[in-house]
This record gives C-alpha cells, structure tokens and sequence, in this order.
C-alpha cells in the first residue's frame, strides 16, 4: 500500500474527483461529518493542522452556520425572532451542515495540492493538452525568474544612485519604473526563448515527458475501488435514498438498504486513504523495531 | 493558437458541449437532484465553457512566439498579484486582450487564475476565476478598436471589468454555500465583497492609467520587431 502522494496522478484525480463531488451534492449530516473526518485525520497524519487555521476554520464555520437563518425562516423550532422574522433551528442546522461541506472541501483541497503537486498536474493536463500544460509550466518558471530579475533591476538602480531618502511619490515612480524595465525585458526574453526552442526542434515530433508515471497494478485497482464507491454512494444521493430534509422539520431518510450501502461506502471512501497511510506507518515502525 | 491539436476532438466538442453536454447537465440537474444542490452542475458547466472556448483558438499563426508571450504576460501578472493593495490580474488580462487578440487575452486571464492559485491556494473557485477573468480578456479584445483610440473607454471598461469579476465570482459564492440561487444572499455576498470590488477596481484603474500607453507602445514594437 502507497500513501495518495505516490499513486499515479490518474488515479488520484478520480479519487479526489469523487469524494468532492460527493461533497457538493449532498447535505446529509452523516456524509459531511464523515468527509470532515476524513480530510482531518489525513491532514493530521500529515502534521498539516495548526492551531491558528484550526481557531480561523471554526469561526469561519461559526459565521456560515448563522448566517443561513437570517435569509431563511422556514422551519417549525422558532428559537427567537428578530425583526418579526423567525430565527428557526432548522435553517441554523442547515447553515451548520453547509459550512461544514464548505469547510471539508477546503480541506480536501488542501489535501489535494499536496497529492497532485506541480509536476503531476502538469503531467495530468499535458495528456489532455500538451501546448496548453506547456504554456502553464513555462509561466509557473517565469515567476520566481521575473522575481529575481526585479531584485537585479531595483539594486542596478539603486546603484545608480537613485531611491535616495523617504521620499514616497519618489519611491512609486520607482517601482513603476522597474515594472516597466521588467516588462521589457520579459517580452524581449520570451523572444528569445521561443527562437531557442524552434532552434531545438520544438513541435516537430512526439513530446516526451520528464516526469514517467507507472500505471501499475496497485493504482489501477485504487482507481476502480473508489470510483466504484463513489458510484453506490452517487447511485444513493441520486435515487434520493439520502435525501435528508431539514424544512420544515428535520426528516432523515428511511432507512433502506441503499441508504446503508451508499453512508458504508462513503465512509471506505473518506478514510481509505487515512488507512492507507496508517498502515504503512505501522508497518514502518514494526520494520524498525525488528532491526 | 491550437490547445486541442487534433481538428476532428475540436469539431466533436464544438457540437457536443453546447448541443449535447450542457443540455444533459441542466436535465440531470432538474430530474436527478432532489435536494436542490447545484454547486456541481454550476461548476461541470464552466469546465464546459472553458472547453469550449479552447476549441475555437484554432489560427495557425507563429504559434510558438505567441504562445510564449502568453506565458509571459501570464507570468507577469502572477507575479504582479504579489504587490500588496495593487491586484493587476484583470488589468493585465484586459491589455494583453487589446493588444494581442482575444484568444491571448482569454488564455492570459485563465491560466493566471491557475497559476497564482497554485500561490494562494486551489479551490471549486478556480474554474470560476479562470471563466471570469478569461471572459474579460476576451471580451477587451471585441472593444480594442476604441480602447486603443480612447483612454477614458478602456478605464471605464477596467471599472466595469472590476464590478463584473465580484458579481460573476459571487454566484459561485452562493452556489455553493445555498446549493440553489437565493437574491438575499447574493446580495450579502455582494456587499460583503465591497471592500474588494473597490481593491478591484482602483487597481485596474491605477494600472490601466499608468501601464496602459507604455504597455501597449512596449507589445507593438515587440510585434514589429518579430512580426507576431
């Protein structure tokens, strides 16, 4: 068992594709909590919750969860009324169920970004755009360089003498001048490095790939396990067998086989990954203590 | 310039994505979801557009030395997104429309979008940022006659571009939050989001203002030079 960082990049799309959509189309409580599960234990196996974005997380959930029964009044539990306007439990739980998806999906973003870095995105994209994935990793180097190239033309100009004192408009007109500088230089470099790829030969044969990816046999069988999960629980949330009501009254769904099958097959799906990793790190620590 | 090499995928998705596609989505969207969350179906349908905008970049003119500028330009508004205060995404993306076509400016606007994300973080909202500021690329390209002609026309479509951004980002806002579109929230949205519509807006004013004649004097020598 690999961790979702060395699956093939395919793979891990169509995972993270699958829990995420799953996210958006549904509101049962069940299916939240599980993907909030889900995407913390993975962030916290990654040492990636801090308790600065833990504290900003909870107000952000604090905010969403009330703002939702200020626009709606429907529901049967008034707990107070402002302005003539019914502040109902319903729509409050409703706003708790919605921040927390907003919340999960953020999470599972951020897991993602780890998952899928750069290169594998850029390897995803070439397959469907090789022109388009080129464009993006010639920008993605442009950055930092351009950076640089700022830092050179502020002290180049600096050397000359200029920026000298506090002197504000001085100084903007400065910054401006730079830009300018940059730009320039820029478009007359992307010249050259087009003319030096033309040179190279570039677009008169196949393109090759610096990052090989292995479709091996682990990640077809990742791939087909959680987009079959994603298929029950989809197959659920659809037939609405997950159809839980929150107006007027909290109805949750009846409970039928399928509803059972689509929340099991949810749950394998949030923590598969969770317990991917947690088992290579207790066989890690087994391997370690033999020697 | 191509995105899609081969011309029969481009011709298929032509037809297929408005015809075929967005239809299915709306029809999956009215008969499928019982619980009136259409976050996803929002979200498929600007993948879709953006697809189908690809298709149509099909001129085969010095490919290559376009296709770096677009990177550079790219760049050079990615890395512009780092000064604090000034934010010259949409300005950047509404020159390289005026001054290099519509295809460039749609390209400079969504792949920004892209990039700088991979800075301040990927989210659903990344479609909706590459749609919207691509749409004001290329919609820059349509007015560039009379934007070059008058610089009050291309500072006020830079106000207007600044407003549009909030209002076409803040359907999403609400979309995801509500599942359904509600006016009350979007109205929330919006007003919340003031603060940054006028960051927006000063910025690409600011820009526009200062870059707008020495940008374009700095593309058109480029372009004379090695003929683009």
């Amino acid at each position: 068992m690999r961790s979702l960082g060395e699956l093939h990049p395919l793979s891990v799309f169509c995972y993270f594709a699958g829990v995420m959509s799953v996210c958006m189309l549904s509101l049962h409580p069940a299916l939240i909590i599980l993907s909030l599960l889900g995407c913390l234990t993975l962030l916290l196996l990654h040492n990636q919750v801090k308790a600065r974005t833990l504290a900003a997380s909870l107000g952000l959930f604090t905010v969403l969860t009330l703002l939702n029964p200020l626009f709606y009044h429907d529901g049967i539990t008034v707990l107070f009324v402002i302005n003539d306007r019914p502040f109902t439990l319903e729509a409050l739980l409703y706003g708790a169920a919605a921040a927390g998806m907003i919340l999960s999906m953020v999470g599972w973003f951020r897991l993602l970004s780890r998952a899928l870095t750069n290169d594998r995105l850029l390897y995803l994209l070439g397959r469907l755009s090789p022109r388009l994935a080129l464009m993006v990793s010639m920008a993605l180097r442009f950055v930092p360089a351009f950076a640089r190239q700022g830092q050179r033309i502020h002290q180049a100009q600096q050397g000359l003498g200029l920026y000298r004192g506090d002197n504000a408009p001085d100084a903007l007109r400065g910054r401006i001048r730079e830009f300018s500088i940059l730009t320039t230089w820029a478009l007359e470099n992307g010249i050259v490095t087009a003319d030096s790829m033309a040179a190279r030969g570039y677009g008169t044969g196949r393109r090759t790939s610096y990052a090989i990816f292995r479709f091996t046999r682990v990640d077809a069988l990742f791939m087909l396990f959680s987009l079959a999960l994603t298929a029950v629980t989809l197959t659920a949330i659809l037939s609405s067998a997950l159809k839980f009501d929150y107006y007027p009254a909290l109805t949750p769904p009846a409970d039928t086989l399928l509803a059972r099958a689509g929340l099991c097959a949810y749950s394998v799906l949030c923590l598969l990954p969770a317990l991917m990793e947690g088992g290579e790190r207790i066989r890690w620590r087994c391997l370690q203590s033999r020697i | 310039m191509i995105v899609i090499r081969s011309a029969r995928a481009r011709r298929i998705l032509r037809y297929l994505i408005p015809f075929f596609i967005i239809p299915a989505l709306i029809a999956a969207g009215v008969f499928l979801l019982h619980e009136r969350r259409y976050a996803l179906i929002a979200l498929l349908m600007v993948l879709c557009a953006l697809i189908l905008f690809a298709t149509g970049f099909e001129r085969k003119r010095t490919g290559r030395r376009r296709m770096v500028l677009v990177s550079v330009l790219t760049a050079l508004s990615v890395a512009g997104r780092f000064i604090p205060l000034l934010k010259p995404v949409a300005a950047m993306t509404i020159l390289s429309g005026v001054y290099l076509g519509g295809e460039a400016g749609f390209l400079v606007g969504a792949l920004s979008a892209v990039i700088s994300n991979f800075y301040f973080g990927q989210g659903p909202w990344t479609p909706f940022q590459m749609f919207a500021w691509g749409l004001i690329g290329l919609i820059a390209c349509y007015l560039s006659r009379p934007m070059q002609k008058s610089r009050g026309l291309l500072l006020l479509y830079g106000l207007i571009a600044g407003i549009a951004y909030s209002f076409i980002m803040d359907i999403w806002t609400v979309l995801w939050y509500n599942g359904t579109f509600n006016v009350g929230l979007y109205g929330a949205a919006l007003l919340s989001a003031v603060p940054h519509t006028i960051a927006y807006m000063v910025s690409n004013l600011l820009f526009l203002a200062l870059f707008a004649k020495p940008f374009g004097e700095k593309l058109g020598r480029i372009r004379l030079k090695y003929d683009i």
